[in-house]
């Protein structure tokens, strides 16, 4: 199995779809309909990327991509929401998530997405990526 | 007729229209204020020159008794005198007769003699020697001089001086007209009941000219005020419409996703899965829905866009974004009055930047005003082109019902509209003109009637200063200069320039 994926998005239908389909690209995705059930899960079991809704019940995106950048700032989050505004987006790439999309998102960009930077996917031609590569072995070996 | 027309000011026809706005109605205060103040004015005036008047015809009147008086009883004594050395009626003729000549008597100054019993003993121009006692006041025998108002037989309103001779039954009589003293206070008096007149028009054209000022001020203030509510309301309109939009894109992009990615599983499963498709018509279908969905996420994108940037702030802007963000907007009014909405390929202005909402506002205005100039039917051309170096030219041109001669130098004033609704209010091009002004901008309106009409902008490629900073209102007065050149412009064609 691929990369392990967690996604977060109270609205059921679509990410359990889209874990679905993110599951047949070879990725291994799981699902989970909030910030608390999702951070739990990064504390049980560590994902290596996390798509992330912004507007959610009780905890909203940023408040979780704050905390897994504090505990896990390995993980490589990508936003994905469909009330991003261009200051939401500052916002969070300020926070360290490494891509912003707005709904409704194309699955081969978000796959993209996914697969840059980690290593797993085709090699990125932008110069910019070889600091991520070693960023990333470098949070994997602590 | 023309100079009249020049000479009435600018809220006495628009009293109905802005005075309904503001609740006051100008004309009506106008002529409050002159009756006001020309009552207080000349009240006074025309109060003193009417006590001044009684009072100069009333010591005239008593001067001139007076003298009359006098002049009877010298009459008189001398009368006496004479008589005394010799009583007799053919004397007291002759002293008559020398008195009737001294005196120049004639109809109009009548003197004469008569005795206790009141028969006359002289002639007289008025009474019969016979019958004239009759006809005499009384007065004449019972006192010894005075002065009273009769009438004579004939009719004539005369004054009567009377003095009775001493020493003698005989009384003096003089008549004089009653109004020969008229000559004497009328005269100098109408000369200053004229000054009167002079100076009562003056003080009166004076008024009239105070309240036109103060009114014309109150009326300019008052339009201001009303503009500047408009704008505001203008762009409180378009701030809540981006409110709605955005909220609007918002809502439907979550569940858009839902169909996006419920869609793309079907096409996964089809395409990826092993099982076989059990209809080939499946996948074309679903890919058909994929592509609807990508279609409403363009349009979320365009309304998201058109809420953002409702702050002024000047930024690097993509004139082909704005325009595309705008043609969204205005195309389903366009394609339903059957409008052709063409855009010439558009140049990339590199660095060009400028107030994004500003921008928007002056082309969605723009289209706004191009579509309603065609009721059905017609083509909404836009053209950008580089002019000089540091300078964009935009060009909004439509074949609508065009706009005459006498209306073109009006378009850019604010309250002007050719159309009567309630959304007509006449301040789309007003903002649009002081919008293109605060950007350090030109624009220029060629129409002929019934082909169509073609607006040209010229921007500056670099933001002049940040618009509107100071919060105020940049609408153009009536000030606006309108220079026609018949040899370069089409007839019924009007060059409207900003004012340098």
């Amino acid at each position: 199995m691929g990369l392990k994926i967690l996604l977060v998005d109270d609205e059921q239908e679509f990410i359990e779809t889209l874990s679905e389909r993110l599951q047949m690209r070879d990725l291994d995705s799981h699902a989970v309909f909030d910030g608390k059930t999702a951070l739990a899960q990064v504390q049980s079991h560590p994902p290596q990327v996390m798509i992330i809704d912004l507007k959610m019940p009780g905890m909203d995106g940023i408040q979780v991509l704050k905390q897994v950048k504090q505990t896990h700032p390995c993980i490589r989050v990508i936003i994905l929401t469909g009330h991003g505004s261009e200051q939401d987006r500052k916002i969070c790439m300020d926070l360290g998530a490494s891509a912003y999309f707005q709904k409704p998102v194309d699955i081969d960009e978000l796959n993209a997405a996914i697969r840059q930077r980690s290593g797993n996917g085709p090699p990125n031609p932008s110069g910019t990526d070889d600091f991520n590569h070693s960023f990333d072995t470098g949070c994997r070996r602590t | 007729m023309i100079s009249l027309q020049r000479l009435k000011p600018a809220f006495w026809n628009h009293a109905d229209d802005s005075g309904n706005y503001s609740g006051l109605n100008l004309k009506r205060k106008w002529k409050l204020i002159v009756l006001l103040t020309s009552i207080l004015a000349l009240s006074p005036l025309i109060i003193m020159t009417l006590v001044d008047f009684n009072l100069t015809r009333r010591t005239i009147e008593t001067e001139s008794n007076t003298r009359m008086i006098n002049s009877l009883h010298t009459l008189a004594g001398i009368m006496a005198a004479s008589l005394a050395q010799n009583p007799s009626t053919d004397r007291a003729h002759v002293l008559w007769q020398d008195a009737f000549h001294q005196l120049n008597t004639g109809s109009d100054n009548d003197l004469f003699l008569v005795d206790a019993t009141g028969h006359l003993v002289t002639p007289s121009f008025h009474y019969d020697r016979k019958n004239g006692q009759a006809t005499l006041d009384t007065r004449l025998f019972t006192q010894t001089d005075g002065i009273v108002d009769w009438q004579t037989p004939d009719g004539t309103a005369v004054l009567a001086g009377y003095a009775r001779i001493p020493g003698t039954p005989l009384t003096l009589v003089q008549l004089r007209q009653a109004d020969w003293l008229k000559d004497l206070w009328l005269k100098p008096r109408l000369k200053l009941l004229w000054f009167l007149c002079v100076s009562i028009v003056l003080i009166l054209l004076s008024i009239m000219g105070m309240a036109t000022y103060l009114v014309g001020r109150i009326h300019a203030s008052e339009r201001r005020r009303i503009e500047a509510l408009h704008h505001e309301e203008h762009a409180n309109r378009l701030a809540s419409i981006g409110r709605l939009a955005s909220g609007v894109a918002h809502e439907i992009n979550n569940p858009l996703d839902i169909i996006n990615q419920k869609t793309g599983l079907m096409i996964d499963l089809l395409t990826l899965g092993k099982e076989k498709s059990p209809d080939q018509r499946l996948l074309p279908l679903a890919e058909d829905a994929l592509e609807a969905v990508k279609r409403c996420g363009t349009i979320t994108r365009q309304l998201l866009g058109f809420a953002r940037h409702m702050e002024p702030s000047v930024e690097p802007v993509d004139i082909e974004e704005v325009i595309s963000q705008v043609l969204a907007l205005v195309e389903t009014d366009a394609h339903h009055r059957n409008i052709a909405v063409q855009v010439s390929p558009i140049p990339a202005v590199p660095g060009f930047e400028c107030d994004r909402s500003s921008l928007l506002q002056i082309f969605l205005n723009l289209a706004e005003n191009a579509i309603t100039a065609m009721a059905s039917k017609g083509i909404l051309t836009i053209d950008v082109s580089r002019g000089k170096a540091d300078q964009v030219t935009i060009t909004v041109s439509d074949t609508g019902k065009g706009i005459s001669p006498e209306d073109l130098p009006k378009i850019f004033e604010p309250f002007y509209s050719s159309r009567n609704d309630r959304w007509g209010a006449g301040l789309g091009l007003a903002i649009t003109y002081g919008l293109i002004q605060e950007m350090g901008g030109d624009i220029t309106v060629k129409s002929i009637v019934g082909k169509g009409t073609r607006f040209v902008l010229t921007l500056p490629v670099k933001a002049a200063r940040p618009p509107a900073s100071d919060g105020a209102l940049h609408l153009p007065g009536s000030g606006i200069p309108v220079a026609s050149n018949s040899k370069n412009i089409p007839q019924g064609a009007m060059h409207v320039t900003k004012q340098k």
